[in-house]
């Protein structure tokens, strides 16, 4: 396989030095793959993300992006900083604090210049980016006005607009309505179709097998306790039993094969 | 995460209106709801409800602003910039005259600069006169009496000591001037925020001078406010629901406003740390860099000039009537 | 307390504007100093937060309502400069957005409730707080003082900056230009609303809040306290002092005597020497304010000096009893206040308006991982 891009050895973090979100995390993320970080909520992927994306930092352990290691030193250096910043991008769970501008328009300018992209070249790409996503008549609304599903889509469109090579994505279908996911899973297909990196966090399973091609799942004490394509994850009822990614009532999954056991 | 995904716009169910499709109850009702509101009556049923549906109230009228902003007019063609310097310049002019026809006279020009920038007059005065202006008039009353503002009694009410006591001359000039004025200084405001999309009087602010660093905390404000009011609205109708009979009463309700204050502190703080690595994330450094760019064509030079000779006339009128 | 356009002259805005601008600039470098870029969310979620508090308005008996700033609670919590922003920027918003408070008088409206009145709460809450440990109920009570004093102080000013216009600025004939309201009635007139009702309120806001973080969310209130023992035992080597009701009274008692000499002006001349000494703000860390008031006090005095027959039958006298009576009222309010909050902060408070927000810091660090 390719080296990885993105690359944790050892990762710990606690929030407030008390609460822990990593233990002795190592994982790797290649050019080009769907990555989907599995776990029940608070098990650390959201946290892992974070790491992934430079807005905290690991208390032991290092990470690394594109060769460089990446720490709190590191990005203070304007050109580092501006490089990484342009190659991952971060869709948060949150909208809302995503969302931070008073209007669309001003918040899809955003990244593009702090990045010193050029106001021309940024116009073009905001229209190009609301086009796409199929957005352009909410360019001069305020955040306030819009649903839910239509935040979503511009918080994407703030990520998007700076074309980075890797797209983290936190719980991105979460608390929207079944068309806008689909809508989401299927932009997931598109842009990993058109070579970009996507890593994504999720309890979601029923369209595990779209939007990745390979899994990590986290345990509740914050540590990565397998790793395998969908079918493999799924396949495995007790593991997911045991990581509280489904309970006993759950039906089993339609890609799951009957044999609890897989061969892998 | 999970504290801040909980509240949902009111948009949601409020879909935003479609320019020039504003429905007409829109246009009546809810205007005297201000958010200072210092002194009001008041009416049955918790203050904390009425807040509430007060803020429900505060989103419409943003929205109509926004909604007659994008309307063409007059006003709305002016580069935002011209418009703020002119809100100055006319300000200035207002507080400087003596003479309360021309004050008059000056308020009846803004109604027709209103009228010519799709704004509806009537609710444009209602706007205007419902809030300050009437309250600034019951206020100015007993300043009319020689008591307070000494000089010629027009009309004599009583005797005190021996002394005459009653409406002066001067006492009723002064409140004629401090009413007309107060009138006219929030038409002017009024004007320009109406015509204006919020985000162009921010661009305009900036390029004025307002440091950027302050600039964009005002816009992250205005765009946190609505979600902060509807965690609010959110903790309230939870507690209600909680609560059985007893949060009818001020008292109940005042127990909530100050624990709520600490709640929305905390979450507060929180939503500020995800921000800011939100902002972070894309490449925030502390440096504010905007998208907006404006011409100052020539009827923006055109208007500027109307608005020094409008204020020169204010001024110079005023000093030929005599003060 | 939000003043309008056209109730004040244009050199008393001009005035507002000499204090709040310098004021404004230097605390935003002052803030970004400190933390840097995180501020720039916080100070914006704040002023939201302080526009919301100002939209709160809380019914009293007389009918009317009164509503609180929150700028002494953003001062205790991230300190009194971050105060001035997140006040400024909401008063901002709601004289561009809503026409509450004016355009030209904006300088004098972050005067009174972004400058005058973080700087005068924040002094009190130290003062009070002295060296107490960050949970005890000590810090309750000063923050209760603090917002009680804070809002106080405003208002004053705001009176102050009312009252003074019929008299400086008249035609001829002794027409009022602009408010028309001398100082022997706009001092009472607001006072007695603030002292009464709206001081609580914001007092109540204050020790509420401080109150609530200090169970749910200590982290937050750890920001503007980082060398402040956390726990009585860390704070043992102190020794335990309760507060004194009477004592707290008499220091509010002391304020108000202390700015009662301003209130002088409208009755006479005596204050264009003397009275921007005894302002006790330069004492709190106020140092731009008095040089504003220095200017302005040059304007009265010229004005003063014009020859103007003070009229209206508000005798000195009258004034004095006024205020005599307004700082007994006052004193015993803050009494009160205290030995209340003392007993209230005792045992646990009851209510909380939303159990699944509450959970402290360590379920929201709990939560984030997810």
């Amino acid at each position: 396989m390719n080296e990885p891009i993105l690359e944790c050895i050892d990762v710990s973090y606690a929030y407030l030095d008390k609460f822990p979100a990593l233990e002795r995390v190592s994982m790797q993320v290649h050019a080009g793959e769907k990555l989907a970080l599995l776990g029940a909520n608070g098990s650390g992927k959201s946290t892992l993300l974070k790491v992934l994306d430079g807005l905290v930092f690991p208390q032991s352990g290092s990470f690394t992006a594109f060769g460089e290691p990446v720490t709190e030193e590191s990005l203070e250096d304007e050109q580092m900083s501006q490089g990484f910043r342009s190659r991952v991008g971060f869709v948060f769970q949150n909208s809302d604090a995503q969302v931070f501008s008073p209007s669309v328009r001003e918040e899809i300018a955003f990244g593009p210049l702090q990045m010193g992209m050029g106001r021309d070249e940024t116009l073009t790409r905001i229209d190009e980016v609301l086009a796409m996503l199929d957005i352009a008549e909410l360019a001069d609304r305020a955040p306030f006005q819009l649903s839910g599903g239509q935040k979503k889509r511009v918080a994407i469109a703030s990520v998007l607009v700076m074309n980075p090579e890797v797209l983290l994505f936190d719980e991105p279908t979460a608390a929207l309505d079944p068309r806008t996911q689909e809508w989401l899973t299927g932009l997931i297909e598109d842009l990993s179709a058109a070579g970009k990196t996507i890593v994504h966090a999720t309890h979601d399973l029923d369209v595990l097998d779209r939007i990745a091609d390979r899994c990590l799942v986290f345990s509740e004490d914050h540590r990565i306790v397998a790793e395998g394509t969908p079918a493999d994850i799924m396949g495995q009822r007790d593991l997911l039993l045991d990581v509280n990614l489904i309970h006993h009532h759950s039906r089993p999954f339609g890609t799951a094969t009957t044999d609890p056991v897989t061969t892998a | 995460m999970t504290t801040l995904d909980t509240p949902r716009p009111p948009a949601d169910e409020a879909p935003a209106p479609i320019a020039g499709k504003t429905p007409a109850w829109l246009l009546q009702g809810e205007m005297a709801m201000c958010p200072c509101g210092c002194i009001g009556k008041r009416k049955k049923g918790s203050f904390v409800e009425k807040t509430l549906d007060g803020s429900a109230g505060l989103l419409r009228q943003v929205m109509f602003g926004e909604d007659i902003a994008e309307r063409p007019g007059l006003l709305q063609r002016i580069d935002p910039r011209a418009k703020l310097l002119s809100l100055i310049i006319l300000l200035i002019a207002a507080a400087v005259v003596r003479n309360i026809v021309v004050l008059l006279v000056a308020y009846a020009f803004t109604l027709v600069v209103a009228y010519f920038s799709a704004v509806p007059v009537g609710f444009f005065i209602k706007r205007v006169w419902l809030f300050v202006p009437i309250f600034t008039g019951i206020v100015v009353l007993p300043a009319t009496l020689s008591f307070i503002t000494p000089g010629e009694i027009v009309i004599p009410l009583w005797t005190w000591q021996g002394q005459p006591v009653g409406i002066t001359s001067q006492g009723l000039t002064a409140a004629g001037l401090i009413v007309s004025r107060v009138a006219l200084s929030i038409s002017l405001v009024v004007l320009l925020t109406l015509t204006t999309p919020w985000v162009e009087l921010l661009a305009a602010l900036r390029s004025l001078g307002v440091p950027k660093m302050f600039v964009l905390i005002v816009g992250m404000a205005y765009r946190y406010i609505f979600l902060l009011l509807g965690s609010v609205t959110d903790m309230y109708e939870s507690r209600r629901a909680r609560t059985v009979g007893a949060v009818k009463h001020d008292k109940a309700a005042r127990e909530f406003v100050s624990s709520t204050a600490g709640a929305l502190l905390g979450k507060s703080h929180a939503l500020s740390e995800e921000v800011h690595q939100a902002m972070i994330a894309r490449g925030f450094r502390g440096d504010v860099k905007a998208l907006k760019t404006f011409a100052f064509t020539r009827a923006d030079a055109f208007y500027m000039l109307v608005v020094v000779i409008a204020a020169a006339v204010i001024v110079l009128g005023d000093q030929q009537l005599g003060r | 307390m939000h003043i309008p356009d056209g109730y004040l002259s244009p050199a008393t805005c001009i005035a507002g504007y000499a204090v709040a601008v310098p004021m404004i600039i230097i605390a935003s470098k002052k803030v970004q100093e400190t933390v840097k870029v995180r501020n720039v969310p916080t100070l914006a979620v704040l002023a939201a937060v302080a526009f919301l508090i100002m939209m709160f308005n809380v019914p009293i008996p007389d009918g009317t309502t009164a509503h609180a700033v929150g700028a002494v609670l953003i001062a205790i919590l991230l300190g009194p400069w971050a105060a001035v922003i997140a006040v400024s920027v909401a008063l901002l918003f709601q004289a561009l957005l809503f026409g509450d408070g004016g355009v030209l008088v904006y300088g004098v409206n972050v005067t009174n409730m972004a400058i005058i009145m973080p700087f005068v709460g924040y002094a009190i809450y130290k003062l009070i707080a002295g060296d107490s440990h960050l949970t005890s109920p000590r810090r309750v009570v000063a923050a209760g003082v603090a917002g009680y004093v804070g809002l106080n102080v405003a208002a004053l000013a705001t009176a102050i900056e009312l009252g003074i216009q019929p008299d400086l600025f008249h035609t001829a004939d002794g027409t009022p230009l602009y408010a028309p309201y001398h100082l022997a009635q706009t001092i009472p007139a607001m006072m007695l609303a603030h002292l009464v009702v709206a001081g609580f309120v914001e007092g109540i806001i204050c020790a509420g809040t401080v109150a609530y973080l200090q169970r749910a969310n200590l982290p937050l209130l750890q920001v503007n306290h980082k060398d402040v023992p956390l726990t009585e035992a860390e704070a043992a080597l102190r020794v335990k002092k309760r507060i004194s009701p009477w004592l707290v009274g008499g220091i509010a008692v002391g304020i108000m005597v202390l700015l009662t000499p301003l209130g002088l002006l409208a009755p006479g001349g005596a204050f264009g020497e003397d009275a921007p000494d005894e302002l006790p703000l330069g004492d709190l860390g106020l140092n731009a304010v008095p040089e504003g008031m220095a200017r302005l006090n040059g304007f009265w005095n010229s004005a003063v000096l014009n020859g103007y027959d003070f009229g209206g039958d508000a005798p000195v006298l009258g004034y004095l009893i006024s205020a005599v009576v307004g700082i007994l009222i006052v004193g015993g309010f803050v009494v009160v206040l205290v030995w209340g909050i003392n007993k209230v902060a005792r045992k646990p408070a009851a209510t909380d308006p939303s159990n699944t927000d509450d959970a402290a810091h360590a379920d929201d660090a709990g939560s984030r991982t997810g």
